[in-house]
């Protein structure tokens, strides 16, 4: 990437901030959740929260759908946090916010599809590190989120240039990524980065925005980094990708990822990646539901016909 | 032990609305994948709520509870297990099963098969269809070959074996006649292109698809005839390795790694794993689908 288109990015990711409709907590609560687990106070949560009511409806919902487990939907933040734990309820949350903070316009890339992504990412990732030890599920959820946002960077800013590449990217059944650099010469991963900088979230979750899919690159959080990029790939793999047929085939154990997370994690060698891959189909349904109780939107096709 | 051939596919009447569902299913559904492989997702737990329900139905059993008991507890529990996994399977045979598989098959794999034998003078594709039952998957596999035969595949010659233990199915597969069932997921497309009316309701493959296939008897666990099986690209082995005890089950599995190419992939149920029976093939992934791959030598990942 050269210079100039660097300049550009950082100058057109400046014009989101203007846009009206990032609710006020958005920027707090990441703020928040960018500490570590015990400074985050549940009053200083609950407050922000109390701010924006149509947050506080979403979360409820969300925390009471299957994918969280609970008998019946929390009545209150504070029951939701005293059920499922602050950290869980603040990543609820931060998807809830994200849901208002990019409004589905006319964008190129079918924002339902978009977040079934993910969503579908962070859930993948969580339950990933379930099945480890040391490793922050919450953390793995947000990392999962936020790791294509430059892919809404490029929707808002750059559409014309994404475009062309959401069209080759249909057309020749490639990774999007790929065709981004093919048809732009930058990516998601430097938008999504130049964004994220600006919000001043944290270093990890930076890293993943800018190396999921160059994780040698990853210097401060290469487990994260490597488990967002290979729950990605299996996002893409079953069902939760961008909406097209991505022609190639994917051996996660084989992917440098997998021994980058091996190396941190013993216990990945004992996961039984097929069943892991049918559990996930279990919640794709549930996930689509999601999107559409958090988001609002009803679904479309992703590649213009 | 020996294989009990798949039953033919008859219309499956199902309990959908199970509402709740009964814990123990779940515990079912774990003690079935521990043992054969196969997997029902939640949303198709009500499958073998239903398989489980016409076995209990035989046994007399009152509860979902009872029912495990038979399950787990010796002198019952094997043949019982076995029952279970042919009331779960049966109906899952039709033409056209697994789009994701087809699809892996003819945008991912051909072009990769086709680009690596490029250079070979004998362009041969060679594909087995092991546990065949009644040649649905066999003639679906033949009619995608035959839509590629102007284009990926000009010039190559494609061979599909289909063996089956059972006498009876093989007939019937050689006949190539299929009923509305079997034919539910086929496009009109394939239906007017490869297949003759023979009335009403009954449809016949005809001969330049059948041309494609050999039928023959193959019982798996025949060591010696195994090792003839050679040179192949490709092996689909749906729903039959699950009524293998483990041991003759990894050994099946050996025969087929050592059977494929290099590069070479095997394919099993859409809803069935080798689990860890086997640490040579590499487990992938394609759109919607997994396979099992014999790593290229070039790949270097053997």
């Amino acid at each position: 990437m050269t210079a100039s288109i660097a300049a550009s990015i950082r100058e057109r990711v400046q014009l989101i901030e203007t846009m009206p409709a990032i609710p006020a907590v958005f920027l707090p609560l990441m703020k928040l959740l960018s500490n570590s687990g015990e400074d985050v106070k549940l009053d200083e949560v609950v407050r922000l929260v109390s701010y924006d009511g149509t947050i506080a409806g979403q979360c409820l919902r969300v925390a009471g759908s299957p994918l969280f487990g609970l008998p019946k939907a929390p009545e209150s933040i504070k029951g939701a946090v005293l059920t499922l734990g602050l950290r869980r309820v603040e990543t609820i949350l931060l998807t809830c916010c994200l849901g208002q903070a990019f409004p589905a316009k006319k964008w190129v890339l079918d924002p339902v599809v978009f977040w079934r992504h993910s969503l579908g990412c962070a859930m993948v990732c969580r339950k990933f590190t379930e099945r480890l030890s040391n490793a922050d599920a919450e953390r793995a959820y947000m990392a999962g989120l936020l790791h294509d946002i430059g892919f809404m960077v490029n929707c808002l800013v750059f559409s014309t240039e994404f475009a062309a590449a959401m069209e080759r990217a249909c057309q020749d059944e490639i990774p999007l990524g790929e065709a981004e650099h093919a048809t732009m010469g930058f990516t998601h991963c430097e938008t999504g980065q130049a964004l994220a900088e600006k919000w001043k979230l944290a270093d990890d979750i930076i890293e993943v925005i800018a190396y999921h899919h160059a994780i040698e690159h990853s210097q401060k959080a290469q487990p994260l980094v490597a488990l967002v990029h290979l729950s990605d790939l299996l996002c893409r793999m079953r069902g939760l990708g961008y909406g097209y047929y991505e022609r190639h085939m994917v051996d996660l154990i084989a992917d440098p990822a997998w021994a980058i997370l091996l190396k941190e994690h013993r216990e990945l060698a004992g996961v039984d990646l097929v069943r892991f891959t049918f559990e996930l189909d279990e919640a794709v349904g549930e996930i689509h539901a999601l999107v559409a109780t958090v988001f609002g939107l009803a679904g479309q096709s992703a590649c213009p016909q | 032990m020996t294989i009990i051939a798949q039953p033919a596919a008859p219309a499956l009447a199902s309990a959908k609305s199970l509402g709740a569902v009964d814990p123990v299913y779940r515990q079912i559904r774990d003690l079935v994948y521990k043992v054969s492989g196969i997997y029902k997702s939640e949303e198709k737990l009500y499958l073998l709520a239903d398989g489980c329900g016409r076995r209990m139905k035989q046994l007399g059993a009152r509860t979902a509870r009872d029912y495990w008991d038979q399950l787990t507890a010796q002198p019952s529990r094997d043949g019982e297990l076995r029952q279970l996994l042919n009331e779960i399977t049966i109906g899952e045979t039709c033409l056209f099963r697994s789009q994701p598989q087809l699809d892996a098959l003819r945008k991912v794999i051909l072009p990769e098969i086709v680009a690596e034998k490029t250079k070979q003078i004998t362009k041969r594709l060679r594909i087995w269809s092991a546990g065949c039952s009644t040649g649905e998957e066999s003639y679906t596999l033949a009619m995608n070959m035959l839509e590629e035969s102007e284009r990926l595949l000009k010039g190559w010659t494609v061979e599909i074996l289909a063996t089956d233990l059972n006498d009876r199915s093989i007939e019937t597969a050689k006949a190539g006649i299929y009923g509305e069932y079997a034919v539910r997921n086929t496009a009109d497309y394939y239906k007017r292109k490869y297949f003759s009316m023979v009335d009403e309701k009954k449809l016949q493959i005809r001969p330049e698809v059948k041309k494609l296939v050999t039928f023959s008897r193959l019982n798996l666990q025949d060591d010696s005839k195994m090792l003839f099986m050679k040179g192949l690209d490709l092996v689909f082995c749906c729903n039959v390795l699950i009524y293998f005890d483990g041991i003759s089950k990894a050994k099946v599995i050996n025969h087929f790694f050592s059977n494929l190419n290099f590069g070479g992939y095997f394919f099993l149920g859409t809803s069935e794993s080798l689990m860890n029976l086997n640490d040579q093939f590499h487990l992938v992934h394609f759109p919607g689908t997994i396979a099992y791959w014999k790593p290229s030598l070039k790949s270097g990942k053997l």
